[in-house]
């Protein structure tokens, strides 16, 4: 029974519901010999309790001392990231569509807005204009010709852009706002991590 | 009469510079030019698509300072103003993406499986907003 090694790689993000005894094989990867496998991957590492908040950070150290409660000798080796953040997950509230509604329509209007206000700023009508009697040779006022492809033309280039066409995708590239919404989460995840995690940070005056 | 030709050829020369390199660069960080590319696969070919913009500019620059004109069929306009509306519409998802709007508000309303949803209320805007403008708004 010598010289047994555990490998274990923690889990990025871990969705847990209230009252969940969450065990080891939850938030981490292992590997280990035969019969030490079943046992650690049965280890409760945490119990969700009700005054938990919505994000629980659990560093690999703590695991490591729940290992060792049971397996003293045992060597833990840990692979990839440090630590597993617990989102707990809350019943959730409906949202009312009512709201939806309203935060649609705040959208709307407001680009509708921000793009007329973006016309009258770079004088885009006088363009057009201008851009009428060069192809043309003929003044117009109202170029719509010219502005009513302009205005869809619009919306084709966002939908480009993000390479959505309503769910229907013309590559299996991820979208620019894909990448976007990741590397949003993985700001705040690195944020939860080492604010959430008393053990990572230790001021003057704590004890 | 000589000194005073060369001056106003340098800082036009000069201007021409600051202005061609300030257009370079924004069209740079808004990083149409890669996602055009990525969505139609042609990487290859990236020294062409430089020439397109770099003559987009110094024709659409020198047409619209000599005032030229072309007697050609108003129809002509139709592909034209589609062309522009897809470039000021990259333009505008870009700086959207850029400012890092839609991740946050996404995120705080709670609406991320619904962030197509969101994203045609930003697009239906731009392209009512737009028809609005040019149809109604500006004969008022």
């Amino acid at each position: 029974m010598e010289n047994l090694t555990v490998y274990i790689r923690m889990r990025q993000r871990v969705q847990v519901v209230p009252n969940q005894k969450v065990t080891l094989s939850e938030i981490a990867q292992i590997v280990a010999p035969g019969e030490i496998h079943k046992k650690v991957k049965a280890l409760i590492i945490h119990h969700v309790k009700p005054e938990d908040k919505h994000l629980i950070v659990i560093d690999v150290i703590k695991v490591i001392q729940h290992i060792h409660n049971v397996y003293e000798s045992i060597d833990v080796q840990t692979v990839g990231p440090a630590q597993t953040i617990l989102e707990i997950q809350y019943e959730k509230k409906k949202l009312a569509p009512v709201y939806f509604l309203l935060v649609w329509l705040l959208l709307f209007f407001g680009s509708s807005l921000a793009i007329m206000n973006f016309h009258e700023d770079v004088s885009m009508g006088i363009v057009h204009k201008k851009i009428y009697y060069m192809i043309t040779g003929e003044q117009n006022n109202r170029p719509l010709l010219l502005q009513i492809p302009y205005s869809f033309g619009l919306g084709i280039g966002m939908i480009l852009f993000f390479n959505h066409l309503f769910k229907k995708r013309f590559n299996e590239e991820p979208s620019p706002l894909e990448v976007e919404m990741f590397n949003y989460q993985q700001d705040l995840d690195q944020y939860v991590i080492v604010h959430e995690n008393k053990e990572t940070e230790k001021k003057l005056h704590d004890t | 009469m000589i000194l005073n030709i060369l001056i106003t050829i340098f800082i036009g020369f000069a201007g021409g510079i600051a202005v061609g390199s300030g257009f370079v660069a924004f069209l740079t960080v808004l990083g149409i030019v890669p996602r055009l590319m990525q969505l139609s696969k042609t990487y290859s070919r990236i020294r062409s698509y430089e020439a397109s913009v770099t003559l987009g500019a110094i024709i659409g620059g020198w047409m619209n300072l000599r005032h030229l004109t072309f007697s050609m069929s108003p129809l002509l306009l139709i592909p034209i103003g589609l062309f522009f509306g897809v470039f000021i519409g990259m333009l505008a998802a870009a700086l959207t993406e850029v400012l890092n709007v839609l991740p946050i508000l996404a995120k705080r309303i709670g609406f991320e499986e619904k962030l197509i949803i969101i994203l045609m209320a930003i697009v239906f805007g731009k392209v009512f907003g737009s028809l609005f403008h040019w149809v109604y708004y500006v004969n008022h």
